[in-house]
Order: C-alpha cells, then structure tokens, then sequence
C-alpha cells in the first residue's frame, strides 16, 4: 500500500515535471515587447565597444527624446547563439547587429526589408556608403543599413622600408612588384616579408583582383576557375615557394595564439595586410608604421570587414527601429565610431572628415585617407545563406594547402569546388 | 537483518496489519511528514531536473524528427534525419570513429597511470604529501589554461619536440597535422589522471594492513601482493573510474574547441572533430536544429550502450568486500 501510492506520487510527480517542462518551452513562444517598450538592440564586441555604441545611443536620444532604446552587448563568440535563442524564444531584439550571416536570418524570413523605410526616410545607402551600401542585400531586396565598414589595408614597417631601401607600398603595386618588396624585406628564419595570405579576405582579395568570383553571379560556387587558381596559387607560394610569409608552423613557434596582427607589432613581420584593429596594436609601438592601400593585380579589388544594422521581423516599431537606424549611420553618430578608435564608420562623409584623418587618440602621423580610397574598390563578398558551412568547407577544402602538403593550388582548389557544389546543391 | 536495531517497529507492524487499521492511520501520518520534508527537500533538484533536463530531452525527441532551423516552425520529416545521419552523412562517421579513437585510448590509458601512480604515492617516500599535491594539482588548473599550456607545449618547436629532438627524433607538428591531433589531445588528458590517482589512494588507504601481514607471512611478494589483494579491492572504484571516463571520453567538447579553434586551426579540428563539436556546429553555426538532436540522441545511444556493457561485465571483475561477508 505505501509502496504503491510512493510510486503513484512519483509517477505523479514525474508528470507533473513534463508537463512543467512543456509549458516553459511554450510559454517562451508568448512573451514580448508592448509597442512602447524601449527597443531592444543587440550588438557583439567587448567594453569598448558597449562605450562606443551607448555614447551613439545618448546621441540619438538626445536628437530624438521619444526613443527609447535598450543596449545589450554580447561576446562575439556567443553572439549568433544568443541571438538564435532570444528569436527562437520569441524576444528577438528589434534592431540587431549583422554582419557576413546575415543572409542566414533574411533567408529564413527573420529580416524585415529595408526597401520601403529607407525610401521613406529617403536614405540612399549607394551615395551614403559607396559600394558598400548594397552589401548586405539579397533576392534584390536591402535587409541591412551598413554601420562599421572598414577596407582591408597594407600596414608596414616604415623602419624596416628604410633600412632595406624599398619604397613605401601603393595602390598601383603589381604582384611582381609586391613580390620583390617582399623578397627584399625578408630575413631568413628571423623576419618575414609579409603576413596574411591564408585567411579568406586576404587571398579572396587577390582571387578579385585577378577577375575570379567565389559564387558567380548566379549564385554558384566557381573557385576552380583559371583566375582563381592562379590567386591561390600566388599566395601559398608566398608562404611556400618564396618563404616571404610566415606558416602555421612558424607562428605556432613565436607563441600560442599569435598571428599576423601580433607579429607585426613584434616586427616579425615587415608588412601585413588585415583591418583596422590591427592599429590597437600599434598605439605603443617604439617602430614607425603607417598603413597602405592594397596592392593590384589585374583590377583593383579589396576585402572589407563591418558590420550593418538590421531590424528584425517581429520587431512591434519598426518606424522607430528605422529611424534610430538613420540616425545611427548619419555623419554625426557615425563620427563617434573613429572618435573612440573602435572602428572605421561605414559613412563616406566621415572617412573622408577631419574628424578621421586625424583622430585625436592617433599619436603619429598614419594615412587614414587610405580607407576612403579603399572603399572605392570593395568588391562585393558573397554573402549566401550557407555563409558559415561556405566557410567550414573553405577551411578544411584548403587545410592541407596551408600546411604546405597539397602545393598546386589547382588541385585543392578544384577538390573544393566539389564540395562546395554539393553544398550548394543540398542547402538550394 | 532480522536483528535490526533501528526503532522501526512500524515497517513489520504495517505489513503484519495490512488492511487499514488505526495504528497504521497513526504511523502513516509520521511517515507521511517524513515523506513532505523528502520533496521539500529534494524539489529544487527534481525540479531543475523536469524542466531544465527532462522536458527539453522529450522536446529534443520531437525535434530530431523535423527539420527545424530554430527560426521558423518545424517541419515532420520523420526519420530523414537519422537515415541520411548514418547512411549519407561521412562528416558523422569521421566524427563517431574520432570519439571512439579518443575513448578507447584515453580512458584505459588514464586509468592505468591513474592506478601506478597512485601504488607510487602510497609507497613510504619521502614529501610523499608534496608529490600527492603535484600530482593532483594539473585536476585544479581551469582547462582553459591547460590547453593554453599545451598550445605552446606541443608547438612545432615546442619543450616536447626538443625532448624528441635529444634522441634524433624530429616531432610532428602535433596540433597542425592531421593524424597527430588526437594523440596530442589524449596526451592533454593523461595529465588530468591525478582525479582519479586521488580516489584509488583513498581507496588503498581502505584496504585492511591484515590482509598484507597475512600474505606477507605466507611469502607472497609485492606483486603478488599487488594483483590478489590491492587490485581487486580496487575494482570498485576503477569501475567508478571507468563509468565516468567513458561518459566524459564521449562528451569531449572543450578541450578541442580551445587547443584546435577551427576558426584558425581548420585542419586540426577537421582531423580530431568529435561527436559533441559536430552537434554543436549543426546547431548553432549552421541552424539544423532537428539534425543536432538526431546527433544528440545517437550519442546518447552510444553512451548508454557502452555503460550498460560496462555495467554487465561487472560480476566478472568488479569485487564487492560486502557482497563476499
């Protein structure tokens, strides 16, 4: 008897667990925001970046008191989980940072199109931002206002220039001339001419440069064209061939976790090619450096890493949430973002402003006009739905030819269009 | 049993008077008070167990058989999921056989240097009390720092390497190529054997010095000592040991996800991914929500057929002092 009713209330007890169970995963799909509630932004970064983004935030509430608007900054790593699990849970934030996935939310119908605001609003993102105003469309339709944009630059040794007698590097370098700048730098074993081939911005960066595609334009996957062979193959034999680029096995001998923006500082490394964080490592160097725009190869065409600002579909203001956006990306916001040294604010007007030409927390001289100039020449990175498998299979398809195993880069490269196919395929 | 000294008497009383009579009325209220403060005390637990564990492991049943990208609403797919995981998927394969390379070689091998460095502690060295701390000291670093450790330990011309290097033997570049990987990562896991050094000490210290004196007089030797007396009154707890190990050996996540970040070590990681960094990928990198369960609950199956394996081999080799008296 008392065994039998212990086991009826543990049974009891174990169902009325599930049920409590379901009704909290249910009840996440109720709740969220009244219409006057503040609205809800998510941003990733570090402290710097929480500072950056209030101080914009006070800014646009100062000019407009009816808005109201909640901060939340999330680590990058955890940024795209949160984020998954606030939408999913059915809090998504209203205005939301975006940047090389976004297609991945606009493609599952978690976007709202920006189309109709911005005419509205009448913000044209071609003359506010150049080319990089269409960056984040897809199927035609805008699904996020550019906010951070930032060209990859060449950053160099200037005493290490001089010493060797090689000119400062320009735009109008060809890859022969790079390569004998390179050469010349380069001092076996201790210095090495350049650093950053393998990751993708930087060699897509030449892949463009030579008039390849990742994704042609209709929308399949072409790394095993001639062009972009022909890039690869160039930039592993900078590492391989030439030796004037440090391998993974090189870095992993100067530390743990040290790449090239920690080789450069450490002049281990003449010149690099990478974005604009790499000057945080660069404010108490003894060296002078300054930075240039990339190199040609055929045309002119160059990586650019940011970030844009989306609102999200189940957003209750999005009036609101569009005109916190406008306000955001205008010069006089935007002006904070170099202010603070945090970032290249995706705006023209301010690249091109005093305000960031001459920072005041720069302590030399350092040509910052480059990233006005280098936004010329964005080229337009393939932003699909499958962005971060895209990566994955990139990654492991050219593992082994950034250890140097597989030297042709035809090979590896035509293995990857494969898989890359089979990606696609599936995913389309 | 018979004799049991507890002031129970109402336990044989209630069996004895099983319809319902007025002394059980009376006792079943002690019991029942006894029975609230039971769930009181036991609720926070099996409620964070109903909800936080038990009511998502039935959602996630539901889950793998949709496809669901955690966005929009899931979609029935039955068992697609499970049949292209173990038929058309090689990337689930790879990483099923690198979790049972891990297993395999890391548990045993943590227990064997669990158990002869644990025989050494219990050996009357001098600072023997000083080696016990060192031993267990690598359980106590965050393993966000061991593997920060072993990122420069293992590096190319890293302390391991140039020990190699003494006796003309060029090291492989463990944690960049390929078929090195795991083999670093089960070496990072022989250093954490001081776990399981502390629990078969405490063990030996338990073993009765009578049992020693006795095979001592009969002329045993001190490995005989050690394979009939030390040994199978340690089986217990290297079958605790055991349990444990393989649960965790499956469960591996954080180790690979700090010493090969596939962000910046591609080649690494593809070569050591292991069951639970695949799950993760499919889930929160590429949204495959129902396919990330479908993972789940393979690897839970895995699991639990190894431990009730585990757990029907033990009347051959797992001795219980109690089972014996």
């Amino acid at each position: 008897m008392t065994l039998d009713s212990a086991r009826f209330s543990r049974r009891g007890f174990l169902g009325l667990g599930v049920a409590a169970g379901v009704v909290t995963l249910t009840a996440c799909g109720s709740g969220s925001g009244s219409s006057d509630a503040p609205l809800l932004m998510t941003v990733w970064g570090g402290d710097p970046d929480r500072k950056t983004y209030q101080a914009r935030i006070d800014l646009l509430v100062k000019k407009h008191p009816d808005l109201k608007i909640k901060l939340q900054l999330i680590p990058g790593d955890a940024y795209p989980q949160k984020v998954q699990t606030m939408i999913a849970g059915g809090t998504g934030p209203d205005i939301m940072q975006v940047a090389e996935s976004v297609n991945t939310y606009s493609s599952k119908n978690q976007l709202l199109p920006l189309d109709d605001l911005a005419k509205k609003a009448k913000l044209d993102p071609e003359q506010r931002f150049g080319p990089v105003g269409s960056l984040y469309t897809y199927q035609d339709k805008l699904y996020a206002i550019p906010d951070r944009s930032g060209a990859v630059t060449v950053f160099y040794n200037k005493d290490m220039f001089d010493k060797k007698g090689v000119k400062a590097p320009t735009a109008d370098w060809t890859w022969d001339d790079t390569l004998d700048a390179f050469k010349e730098l380069t001092v076996p074993g201790k210095v090495w001419g350049y650093s950053g081939a393998e990751w993708f911005p930087q060699w897509w960066s030449l892949a463009y440069q030579n008039g390849g595609t990742i994704i042609d334009a209709q929308g399949r996957p072409a790394v095993d064209s001639d062009e972009v062979v022909e890039a690869l193959q160039w930039a592993g034999d900078l590492v391989f061939k030439h030796k004037v680029a440090p391998s993974k096995a090189d870095y992993a001998d100067m530390g743990p976790d040290i790449g090239g923006d920690q080789a450069f500082p450490n002049q281990k490394v003449a010149t690099h090619a990478n974005g604009f964080w790499v000057m945080s490592g660069l404010t108490k160097v003894e060296f002078g450096w300054d930075i240039a725009p990339m190199w040609r190869g055929k045309k002119q065409a160059v990586s650019a890493f940011g970030s844009g600002l989306a609102i999200s579909r189940t957003s209750k203001q999005r009036d609101n949430a569009f005109k916190a956006i406008d306000f955001l990306t205008s010069p006089e916001a935007q002006t904070e973002i170099i202010a603070s040294g945090q970032d290249v604010p995706a705006n023209l007007e301010v690249q091109k402003s005093q305000a960031f030409l001459k920072p005041a927390w720069m302590k030399t001289d350092v040509d910052m006009g480059v990233f006005a100039e280098s936004s010329e020449f964005v080229f337009r990175a393939p932003f699909i739905p499958e962005w971060n498998q895209m990566q994955d299979v990139i990654s492991n398809g050219l593992a082994d030819f950034w250890l140097g195993k597989e030297r042709s880069a035809k090979k590896a490269l035509t293995a990857l269009q494969k898989d890359l196919e089979s990606l696609i395929k599936s995913a389309g | 049993m018979a004799t049991t000294t507890t002031p129970t008497p109402e336990t044989p009383s209630a069996v004895a008077r099983k319809p319902a009579s007025p002394g059980k009325q009376r006792l079943s209220r002690r019991r029942r008070r006894e029975a609230l403060s039971f769930y009181l005390f036991i609720s926070p637990w099996m409620i964070g167990f109903l909800v936080f564990l038990l009511g998502p492991m039935i959602a996630s049943i539901y889950y793998s058989l949709t496809d669901w990208d955690s966005f929009n609403p899931p979609k029935w797919v039955g068992f697609d999921n499970y049949v292209k995981l173990l038929t058309d998927d090689p990337v689930f394969w790879k990483a099923l056989w690198n979790t049972f390379y891990y297993a395999a070689i890391s548990v045993p091998l943590g227990l064997v240097l669990g158990l002869w460095l644990a025989n050494l502690l219990n050996k009357q060295v001098r600072a023997r009390k000083l080696f016990r701390t060192l031993i267990y000291l690598p359980t106590l670093i965050p393993l966000v720092a061991t593997a920060m450790i072993f990122r420069m330990v293992l590096a190319p011309n890293g302390p391991i390497n140039d020990f190699l290097g003494l006796f003309g033997l060029s090291g492989p570049n463990w944690l960049l190529d390929g078929p090195w990987v795991k083999p670093a990562l089960i070496l990072m896991s022989a250093w954490g054997a001081g776990a399981a050094t502390v629990l078969l000490l405490a063990a030996m210290k338990g073993i009765p010095r009578e049992l020693y004196e006795a095979a001592e007089v009969d002329g045993a030797s001190a490995t005989r000592q050690f394979w009939s007396i030390t040994l199978p009154h340690l089986t217990p707890i290297i079958f605790f040991n055991l349990i444990m190990g393989l649960i965790n050996a499956f469960q591996i996540f954080s180790q690979l996800y700090i010493l090969i970040p596939k962000g910046k070590n591609p080649a690494g990681y593809d070569a050591a991914q292991t069951m639970v960094p695949l799950l993760f990928d499919q889930a929160f990198s590429y949204y495959r929500m129902g396919y990330a369960s479908a993972i789940s609950w393979l690897l839970f199956l895995v699991i639990l057929v190894f431990t009730v394996i585990a757990f029907r081999t033990t009347r051959r080799w797992v001795f219980y002092e109690t089972e014996v008296k």
